[in-house]
């Protein structure tokens, strides 16, 4: 409570000062609705506090935030899932009004979760050809006698209805609604040891709770294509999301240390997963699960700041892109 | 009158024989079974454009704006933040015991403590930072068009349609236009709240301005007022009641609102928090911040309520209890400087028992797992799909444990002929042609039924409740949908909606009835609606989901919650509020309970428990919205849709679709009300 009080506080004298000088406005990040991203909002907060910038934390509706963002209400949001992003997304981003500065590095993986027990109902799993031997152990009374299988919220996409049909396989897709009611759903289910198979996504908060196994695929190719392209025998299942950062349009023009720091921030799944556990199972504020980690990485994130940091290929590679998107920007203004 | 009599009967079974046939034909023709693509309209791509212009000749004056509302709540949260909770807590405590007594200072104080001790207080002072910079505008703006109504029929006759739609159309579904005009930040919240709380404003004003009775006026005239101090000095004090009710009404309106709008994010406030918790399934802290806007809702409406029904005092000694409450205000400051916990809500105080809760929910869900199972399926498989899909498909081994023979389907015709005859032959012909038409419905099932078929029913069923003109305005209704390409979707709205209203009013009436006549379940209902009411709806579906799973039943039993309300409401009013002669004239002739309740009660309060009805519907549709988070393929899921693509059209299409339905079923119900009301010369109230 007395983080919200200074919060606010802060906020509304930082929106005070916002008007006399630029310079002093505060970067503003933008939180979301899930435990995963409040990280790496708040490591990236850190960093740019530690590197004597004022950060401001706001709450921000996942499809909403890209129209602040866009105009320049929010400045930052560094976990941006490149499948879930509406229509606002795209075309700031080719108008330039929010700017990517490539990977976060978590690696996400999207596909049917079952719990462990199904297994034993259906010893072929993880093979996902073993479904079409034993649907009828995932069939619920408004599925008989075809499987049940949840799917993602009709407005994300119809991705595994596709694939479902593309497939022919004996499953019924209903639509999951919202991601509370998937998580509600998966909780019980896994209380009373019933039937699941769900479209979900790692990493999620869930796993630090539920031991959920994943679906296999013949294989798994990052050009996958979801839908009428795929056969049984030959399926790749889903294309894998990716993560992103994204700035404001004339953010590294404003903050152009910033932005060198964000470019060179490199989070990974077991990062995140060890402090979601802490956050979501111990119960510890995110500050200070946060404030703790960045005691003990100090190299990690000093590294980024002074970009002598882990330097992989993949963020040269983002340089690269980033270069020749500048170029091209670049060109542009020279054709105008 | 007798030529109505002969067409009705013969107008509906031939719209029975019309659904039959284009349904044998619709096998053949596609045209018939699903509205072509190609014939569809997308009115979604010319909202867009139109919105995209919006924005381009008016955005930056809208952001002005924007910005410029900005300021007032920063500075309400800063003054309520800045503020001892227990100052606060002390203020809405002594407007509770000036407003009614010592009882609403108990609700008040103890809502404000729950508040703190749960751990909600910066959250819940967001919220009502928000609400309280939004309240004051909405009445403005709504007491400024209820007087322009109240003087000008012509203005009246615009204003009414609008505010229908803006109290209609999902708020969900304004929510984007808003965000797309404004940018992002709590003015989304603040606007959204003001458009969605003024209407009530305005409606009360332009009745009580109404009902002020010609003699007050005619006595003002005669004294030699000015136009002016007519308005001011004789009007509105006669009309202060019913304006103050507006007043209440708004608050309330308005908070829920904000609620909604937190979904776009930018404050910290309470609503957000239930979002995030419903996110995580955490159905414990979602319960607990759910409640917490219950207890701020009933808190406003009880205080506003109380001052709106406050005799006036005329000569107004009344300044001494502000005087004292002042210096109580000020004594409360000065002891929370030298006590830190008084000024601040000790951390080590906070007490969070949803962890408790969480568990004692999963445990009840695995320990009644086959009765939960037994109920669904039941529902499921004899109720739901049937109306859905059919008997025709409905009927299978595996739902009803046997097959639908071509033997047992002509023993369904001939069953549903025989009733129709024996109907026919005891004088009531409408009533053999509605059983010819519902038996043709119910075998093919709602959503198969062609759309031609299933238009020309709806728009008949609105001629014969309210006349020509209804008639007209349902079917334009019903073509935007087709032409909109929403037809199946509406379909599927209409059938969750229908099945809840039908069990909602039928439940709530019976559950009215048993108010009515014993006072302990009255009071224990209260609370119950209460809660219902004003707890955002997103918090019921957690548990429904943990127990019922994903899916039409869960959304089923989401929409029931919350449209049983008024069915429970309207009935237990209907039948407390009857005219005192006619009940003892029925007592002096020695009725006895029974006869009482179905012969004189029921009767005369038929009207009230239709306006139950019609709001039952009303609340129903306004649900599905919600409903569509727990997977529901309807026009709520398409509201979604929009809001999750940034694309303006398809909610705003969606919303308006589902607005019409509900304007539509508002005006039916109306019309058969009325017709009762004439019928045995009652007025009625609404609630």
């Amino acid at each position: 409570m007395k983080r919200i009080k200074a919060m606010m506080l802060a906020s509304v004298f930082a929106a005070g000062t916002a008007t006399t000088a630029f310079a002093a406005d505060p970067i503003r990040i933008a939180i979301n609705e899930w435990t995963g991203q409040h990280i790496s909002a708040h490591i990236a907060g850190s960093m740019l506090k530690e590197m004597g910038h004022e950060v401001e934390y706001v709450t921000a509706g996942a499809v909403p935030q890209f129209a602040a963002i866009a105009t320049g209400d929010l400045h930052l949001q560094p976990e941006v899932w490149s499948n879930n992003v509406g229509e606002i997304y795209p075309k700031a981003v080719e108008s330039g009004d929010i700017q990517v500065i490539g990977d976060l590095g978590l690696k996400p993986s999207e596909g049917w979760f079952y719990p462990p027990y199904m297994a034993e109902k259906c010893p072929g799993l993880p093979a996902y050809d073993a479904l079409y031997e034993c649907a009828q152990a995932f069939a619920a009374a408004d599925t008989f006698p075809k499987g049940r299988l949840i799917t993602y919220p009709a407005d994300w996409g119809t991705r595994s209805k596709d694939l479902v049909e593309a497939l022919d396989m004996p499953f019924q897709p209903v639509a999951g609604g919202s991601e509370g009611a998937m998580v509600a759903e998966m909780k019980s289910a896994v209380a009373a040891k019933q039937p699941m198979l769900m479209m979900f996504w790692q990493p999620h908060w869930i796993f630090a709770d539920l031991d959920l196994d994943l679906v296999e695929w013949d294989k798994a190719t990052a050009d996958c294509e979801s839908g009428p392209g795929q056969k049984r025998g030959d399926a790749c299942g889903f294309a894998q999301a990716t993560i992103k950062k994204i700035v404001s349009g004339d953010f590294e023009k404003n903050y152009p240390k910033a932005y060198a720091a964000l470019d060179n921030m490199r989070l990974s799944n077991d990062i995140q997963n060890a402090l979601i556990k802490k956050i979501d199972d111990e119960g510890v504020p995110v500050e200070e699960a946060v404030a703790e980690w960045m005691a003990a990485n100090e190299s990690s994130w000093k590294g980024w700041i002074s970009g002598s940091g882990s330097s992989d290929a993949s963020s040269i590679i983002d340089q690269i892109e980033s270069l020749k998107a500048s170029v091209e920007k670049l060109e542009k203004m020279l054709a105008q | 009158m007798i030529a109505q009599e002969i067409r009705q009967p013969v107008i509906w079974s031939a719209l029975a024989v019309l659904a039959l046939v284009l349904w044998l034909a619709s096998g053949s023709i596609d045209a018939l079974a699903k509205f072509p693509a190609d014939w569809v309209l997308a009115p979604t791509a010319v909202m867009n454009a139109f919105m995209e212009r919006c924005v381009e000749l008016f955005g930056p004056a809208f952001k002005a704006v924007g910005w410029v509302l900005e300021w007032p709540v920063r500075w309400a949260q800063m003054l309520l933040h800045a503020l001892p909770w227990s100052v606060i807590a002390t203020f809405f405590v002594l407007l509770g015991w000036f407003g009614a007594g010592w009882r609403l200072a108990l609700f008040a104080g103890v809502s404000l403590l729950y508040m703190a001790v749960i751990g909600y207080w910066g959250e819940s002072m967001n919220t009502l930072a928000i609400v309280l910079i939004s309240v004051p505008m909405a009445v403005l703006v709504g007491f400024a068009f209820g007087v322009l109504g109240f003087y000008s029929e012509r203005a009246k006759r615009i204003i009414m349609p609008i505010l229908d739609l803006l109290q209609t159309i999902p708020a969900f579904a304004y929510l984007l236009p808003i965000l797309i005009l404004f940018g992002f930040g709590t003015t989304v919240g603040l606007v959204a709240s003001v458009l969605y709380a003024f209407p009530p404003m305005v409606r009360n004003t332009i009745l009580g301005l109404r009902a002020v009775p010609g003699e007050i006026v005619e006595a003002g005239v005669m004294s030699g007022t000015t136009p002016w101090q007519l308005f001011w000095k004789v009007r509105l004090p006669a009309a202060r009641k019913q304006v103050l009710l507006g007043v209440n009404q708004s608050t309330m309106a308005s908070l829920s609102m904000v609620i909604i709008a937190s979904i776009i994010g930018g404050t910290n406030d309470i609503g957000w928090e239930v979002l995030s918790t419903m996110r995580k399934a955490d159905f414990g802290a979602s319960l607990l911040a759910g409640f917490v806007i219950a207890l701020i809702a009933m808190a406003l409406d009880r205080i506003t309520y109380a001052y709106a029904m406050k005799p006036k005092e005329i000569d107004g000694p009344a300044r001494s209890p502000w005087i004292v409450g002042g210096a109580v205000l000020l004594g409360v400051a000065a002891l929370s400087l030298v006590i830190p916990a008084l000024n601040e809500w000790p951390k080590n105080f906070v007490w969070n028992p949803a962890p408790a809760m969480n568990a004692a929910l999963e445990k009840a869900v695995v320990d009644w797992r086959l009765w939960i199972e037994a109920i669904k399926n039941s529902a499921f498989f004899y109720v739901m799909l049937p109306i859905k899909i059919g008997l025709g498909q409905a009927v299978s081994p595996f739902t009803w444990g046997f097959a639908l023979t071509p033997m047992l389907k002509a023993g369904y015709a001939a069953f549903v002929l025989a009733a129709a005859g024996w109907a026919y032959f005891r004088n009531r012909a409408t009533l053999a042609s509605l059983i010819l038409l519902w038996g043709v419905v119910s075998f093919i099932g709602l959503t198969n039924t062609p759309w031609p078929a299933l238009f020309a029913i709806i728009v008949y069923a609105a001629y014969v409740t309210a006349g020509r003109g209804l008639a007209i305005g349902t079917a334009l209704a019903l073509a935007f949908l087709i032409l909109a390409g929403v037809w199946p979707q509406s379909v599927l709205s209409l059938y969750l909606c229908g099945i809840a209203v039908l069990i909602s009013f039928v439940v709530g009436t019976a559950i009215g009835i048993w108010a009515s006549e014993s006072r302990i379940v009255s009071a224990i209902m209260r609370p119950i609606m209460d809660t219902l009411q004003t707890m955002p709806l997103f918090v019921i579906l957690i548990p429904f989901v943990m127990v019922f799973k994903i899916g039409e039943f869960t959304a089923l039993l989401a929409v029931i919650a919350y449209a049983i309300v008024p069915a429970i409401r309207y009935t237990e009013h209907g039948l407390r509020n009857l005219p005192g002669e006619v009940i003892e004239a029925a007592e002096t002739i020695g009725c006895s309970r029974w006869q009482m309740l179905l012969r004189v009660k029921l009767p005369l309060a038929l009207p009230a428990i239709m306006l139950g009805l019609n709001q039952t519907i009303i609340y129903g549709i306004g649900m599905l919205v919600i409903a569509a988070l727990v997977g529901t393929n309807g026009l709520g899921q398409q509201i979604y849709i929009g809001l999750g693509d940034g694309d303006f059209g398809v909610g705003m299409t969606a919303g308006i679709g589902m607005a019409a339905i509900a304007m539509i079923a508002d005006r039916m119900t109306q019309a058969v009300s009325r017709r009762r009301q004439e019928k045995y010369g009652l007025e009625v109230q609404a609630v």
